[in-house]
């Protein structure tokens, strides 16, 4: 991260704290840590738990002690789990391979102030400003049997295109509603780290003849190395975790199995089982990699 | 070194024309990119029934504000913001001192527990919210009973702000905590060596130089917790505490076929974070220190 | 005609619902949380306020329950909150909130759903309340309240059968009569005279994952008879048996009469198709009526039902999806006492009328109802349950919830996609129903 000479070093000396002071630190500490440690990491640790018994989430008399029986059951009896996981990959890959390069590449030009950019920039971002719920409407307005797309093609209700059920192309219309979010979103990201460069790096790169397209691949990219890694984890995160858009589209049917998806409709509501506690725990796990990936970038300095 | 200025204009004159294109193609984008929240917009000033009748793409007859007048009154969406208000309002007000203050710790001191620390709560903040929610509720419920009030935290507002706070925390401690490494040390040891507490070191000394990322900060936690539903949905039962965007879910069900009602009541929704994001453009971008990249 | 009575009675509700035959007996060693709540009828008197929980924010039923609740505030002064939720966020939270803050008196459907939560010890015994008004209850209806240990937990409030739904205006343009509408060939000459006309001929939506699970109820009874489709819910019987094979394979019959868009509508939007009259028939439950009268009075004495047409002599049209709609106590609400005095009078004929007064349709449950006042359509409702012998409550009520929903919805969707896998589907049916954890 930053070379500046002096960050790593904190107070040289460490002077004795007097009690007051060693009584703020303690707050200071304990408070947020309690906090998070109390609603965050030991319910985490409870699910986890929990994805090893049998159990309806109401009576405590009622656990039983399970095994592997909720991961046998998902791996081996749940064709859904399957259908999800394409579906994360699909969306992964997307996010990875489209979306947010797009992103960088929206971030570099809009950084580079071509004409407009203050809308753009205003224009692009706007999507991640609105909740998903308003998301959802917007969409629907857009793509339902009576919206907008159908109404262009001069389709009626009958015959609409079936944007949310087909399930040849569902995914893809959910892919382009997630985009327009997180283009937007890796946009922002990126003109945060951008803002950061050495203007004499770009003005060396000009001097030297190099054509914007080569100062950005071989200077910029570069650079920019722990901002990309940070957008790499999001990237794998978001696509990982996506929830929110297909519960406001479909709710909790089928309509598209994600990973998100099978947790909640599994623990939450009537046939509610702690085989939705494994799926969460399998999305964690699937999760972790990109965490301490990036985890080891940000601190890989510290750790020094 | 004429050839040298003349081969520079050359290719920054064909750079420019470049440029013009991008920026086109761009702008293009942009415009597509606003298109439906403009269509919603643009269907909430005109009555369902006229469209249902004349179609969609049909001049409008009747066009003002009167969903919007029938989305105020008949979807108590004055309720629902002003709960959105007193949920995300403490919310960001706390996730910002509590991550100010483990940033504080970390960043100004060098105790063995620090590097633990940040890691604890920036993996913290990536961890998926379905992976804590039962417990999370098992627990607000005991708390309640040892309380004896059920509603303590269950169906109640803290207990929507504590879980935000407890989750956003990590992402305020990381930006902070990398934007005081840019504060100079000298600042903090002069001030140790004036006697200030740990206390005045924090208040008097680091905090006002943090306005910038604070401020980015805010925004950008103002919009996610206003715009979260997962929590509220499943922290509370009574659906006129709930905020915004999960009374919005109610509302898709009840207006299910006036969608032009519906349109009208999403962009009330919206209108908070659109302000804040509008007025406040500066501040999404300037105040985040993702990683300061000096050559 | 027969009077409601009659009607009624010969119907045979299955004793306790097909979940009773799952043989969910009920656990001993549970934290028995189901007894009586304190000062129950009889005591002292009944302070508000009670909270009122609606399972709807459709504007029809709410305006019939804003009533029952204004009346019985009026009736005993106690003041009564009223706190609605969409149905599908109901549903998914229903867990929490009854074990957190739920309200006193809330809206439920009977069936395996509720005998369920009564055996968690989450609602309140009713036992007393039934035993002021049940005399205006069919014996059936006492059965279908009934949960796992005998006691009574829930006060029906109104049902509606699932049938072919059509409208009179355009049966009489094609020059059908509805009452020669009674086998299978004759429903498919009929759709394929609808399909030249360029219209629909069995509109529907499965969107929602729930909707088609009326389609294979009905044709699963009717090929199989009502005990093979008990016994396969109750998992007695195998997916993979031949027999069910036979209901898709009949059920592929109709697909080229159906809209293509099948997965991409909600209920409302095959209701929708029958409102414009591009759709000639819809198997739905008979609560969408509703609808028709809010957009016009013509468009509801236009509509009419009739039974699912006979598929197998044997067991002729004698099965029927009636589901039972109504209320229950919740155990952790703030105020028993106040709950069960609300749900006596939502039983009660007092509240029936209230409910009916509002001039919304609603078929009670309550033997008060004045059958007589029914308009038309009601009549057919009545006409169409009368036909059945056998009343189940729909699959995602009379099986295990966490089978229904997450199993079969998803299921019955993905042979909308392909109906050639069938196979496939059946067996990976059969494979998670086995692999399904036990029921403590």
């Amino acid at each position: 991260m930053s070379t500046t000479a002096t960050n790593n070093k904190q107070v040289s000396r460490r002077r004795a704290f007097s009690k007051r002071d060693k009584i703020t630190l303690g707050f200071f500490v304990g408070i947020p840590t309690a906090l998070h440690l109390a609603l965050v990491w030991i319910p985490a640790i409870a699910t986890i738990g929990l994805s090893f018994t049998y159990w309806t989430g109401i009576q405590y008399s009622n656990i039983r002690w399970a095994g592997l029986g909720n991961y046998k059951n998902i791996f081996f009896s749940t064709p859904a789990f399957y259908d999800a996981l394409q579906n994360n990959v699909i969306w992964l890959l997307w996010f990875f391979l489209i979306a947010s390069p797009l992103g960088v590449l929206l971030a570099y030009q809009i950084d580079r102030q071509i004409r407009g950019h203050k809308f753009y920039q205003s224009a692009y971002y706007m999507p991640v400003v609105l909740s998903l719920a308003v998301t959802g409407i917007i969409w629907n307005f857009m793509l339902r049997p009576d919206g907008f797309i159908n109404g262009l093609l001069g389709r009626d209700i009958d015959n609409a295109v079936s944007f949310f059920g087909n399930y040849d192309i569902n995914i893809y219309v959910i892919m382009v509603i997630a985009s327009w979010r997180h283009i937007g979103y890796i946009m922002l990201l990126y003109l945060a780290g951008l803002k950061a460069i050495d203007s004499s790096l770009r003005e060396a790169a000009a001097i030297d003849g190099a054509t914007e397209w080569e100062t950005f691949r071989k200077i910029i990219f570069p650079t920019m190395k722990p901002v990309n890694i940070i957008i790499v984890v999001i990237t794998m995160i978001e696509s990982l975790r996506a929830f929110d858009i297909v519960y406001i589209i479909y709710g909790t049917s089928a309509g598209l199995p994600i990973l998100g998806i099978l947790v909640f409709q599994n623990i939450a509501g009537e046939g509610a089982s702690m085989k939705g506690a494994a799926y969460a725990v399998i999305l964690f796990v699937l999760s972790i990699g990109p965490i301490i990936a990036y985890l080891a970038q940000q601190f890989k300095e510290d750790v020094k | 070194m004429t050839s040298q200025i003349v081969v520079d204009k050359k290719y920054r004159n064909r750079q420019k024309i470049k440029d013009r294109y991008i920026s086109l193609f761009i702008g293009v984008f942009a415009l597509l990119w606003i298109f439906p929240i403009l269509w919603t917009l643009w269907s909430s000033f005109r009555p369902y029934s006229e469209i249902r009748a004349r179609g969609t793409f049909s001049v409008p007859e009747r066009f003002g504000i009167f969903n919007y007048q029938s989305a105020i009154s008949r979807m108590e969406l004055p309720t629902y913001l002003y709960n959105s208000f007193i949920i995300t309002v403490p919310a960001v007000f706390f996730t910002l001192f509590f991550g100010s203050l483990i940033a504080f710790v970390v960043s100004r001191y060098s105790f063995k527990f620090n590097v633990a620390m940040l890691l604890l709560f920036t993996a913290g903040n990536l961890l998926p919210g379905q992976l804590v929610f039962i417990p999370v509720f098992k627990l607000y419920l005991q708390l309640g009973d040892l309380v004896g009030n059920r509603r303590f935290l269950y169906d109640s507002h803290w207990g929507v702000i504590l879980i935000h706070v407890a989750f956003q925390m990590g992402f305020a401690t990381f930006v902070l905590s990398s934007y005081m490494k840019t504060i100079p040390k000298e600042i903090s040891e002069s001030a140790m060596v004036d006697g200030a507490s740990v206390w005045r070191h924090y208040w008097s000394v680091i905090l006002p130089l943090l306005r910038p990322p604070l401020a980015s900060l805010a925004v950008l936690m103002t919009t996610w917790i206003y715009n979260d539903f997962f929590w509220a949905l499943v922290l509370m039962s009574t659906d006129k505490k709930r905020p915004i965007t999960s009374g919005l879910g109610r509302l898709t069900g009840e207006f299910v076929t006036d969608y032009n009602l519906l349109a009208a009541g999403a962009m009330i929704a919206a209108v908070p974070t659109l302000i804040v994001f509008l007025v406040l453009r500066r501040q999404f971008v300037s105040g985040l220190t993702l990683g300061s990249t000096k050559g | 005609m027969t009077t409601p009575d009659k009607l009624l009675s010969r119907r045979s509700v299955l004793k306790g619902s097909a979940a009773g035959a799952l043989g969910i007996a009920a656990v001993g060693g549970l934290a028995a949380c189901s007894s009586d709540s304190d000062g129950a009828s009889g005591g002292a008197a009944v302070t508000g306020p009670i909270a009122f929980g609606a399972r709807t924010v459709d504007e029809q039923p709410t305006l019939q329950l804003r009533a029952l609740v204004d009346a019985y505030s009026a009736k005993t002064g106690n003041e009564v909150t009223y706190n609605a939720t969409e149905s599908n966020a109901f549903q998914n939270n229903l867990s929490q909130y009854l074990q957190g803050t739920p309200d006193d008196t809330f809206q439920w459907m009977a069936g395996y759903r509720m005998q369920f939560f009564a055996e968690q010890g989450l609602l309140v015994d009713l036992s007393d309340v039934w035993a002021e008004i049940g005399d205006q209850y069919d014996e059936s209806y006492k059965i279908a309240s009934t949960g796992l240990d005998g006691k009574q937990y829930f006060v029906p409030q109104s049902w509606y059968p699932w049938g072919m739904h059509f409208r009179k205006s355009m049966f009489a343009d094609l020059g059908l009569d509805a009452d020669s509408v009674t086998t299978w060939d004759e429903f498919l000459s009929m759709l394929d005279g609808m399909k030249s006309k360029g219209l629909i001929g069995f509109a529907a939506g499965d969107k929602g994952g729930w909707e088609a699970m009326g389609t294979f109820d009905i044709i699963n009874a009717r090929t199989n008879g009502y005990q093979f489709h008990v016994d396969l819910l109750a998992g007695r019987e195998e997916w993979t048996d031949d027999r069910v094979l036979q209901v898709f394979k009949n059920w592929e019959q109709l697909l080229p009469y159906m809209n293509t868009n099948v997965l991409d509508l909600e209920w409302d939007g095959a209701t929708q198709l029958l409102l414009q009259k591009k759709a000639g028939t819809v198997l739905m439950g008979s609560w969408f009526a509703g609808d028709f009268k809010a957009q016009s009075d013509e468009d509801y004495f236009d509509l009419s039902i009739i039974p699912f047409p006979e598929i197998n002599p044997e067991h002729g049209r004698d099965t029927i999806d009636a589901p039972i709609d109504g209320f229950c106590v919740a155990a952790n609400g703030g105020n028993n006492a106040g709950g069960i005095d609300l749900i006596k009078f939502a039983g009660d004929m007092e509240g029936v009328q209230a409910m009916l007064d509002t001039g919304v349709p609603m078929t009670s449950a309550n033997r008060g109802q004045d059958t007589s006042t029914y308009d038309a359509f009601q009549k057919e409702q009545l006409a169409v349950m009368a036909e059945a012998q056998y009343i189940t409550q729909f699959l995602d009520r009379d099986t295990r919830p966490d089978f229904a929903g997450p199993v079969v919805g998803p299921a019955i969707q993905s042979w909308f996609r392909n109906p050639n896998d069938v196979n496939k589907i059946l067996e990976s049916l059969q494979a998670q129903w086995e692999a399904l954890p036990p029921l403590s």
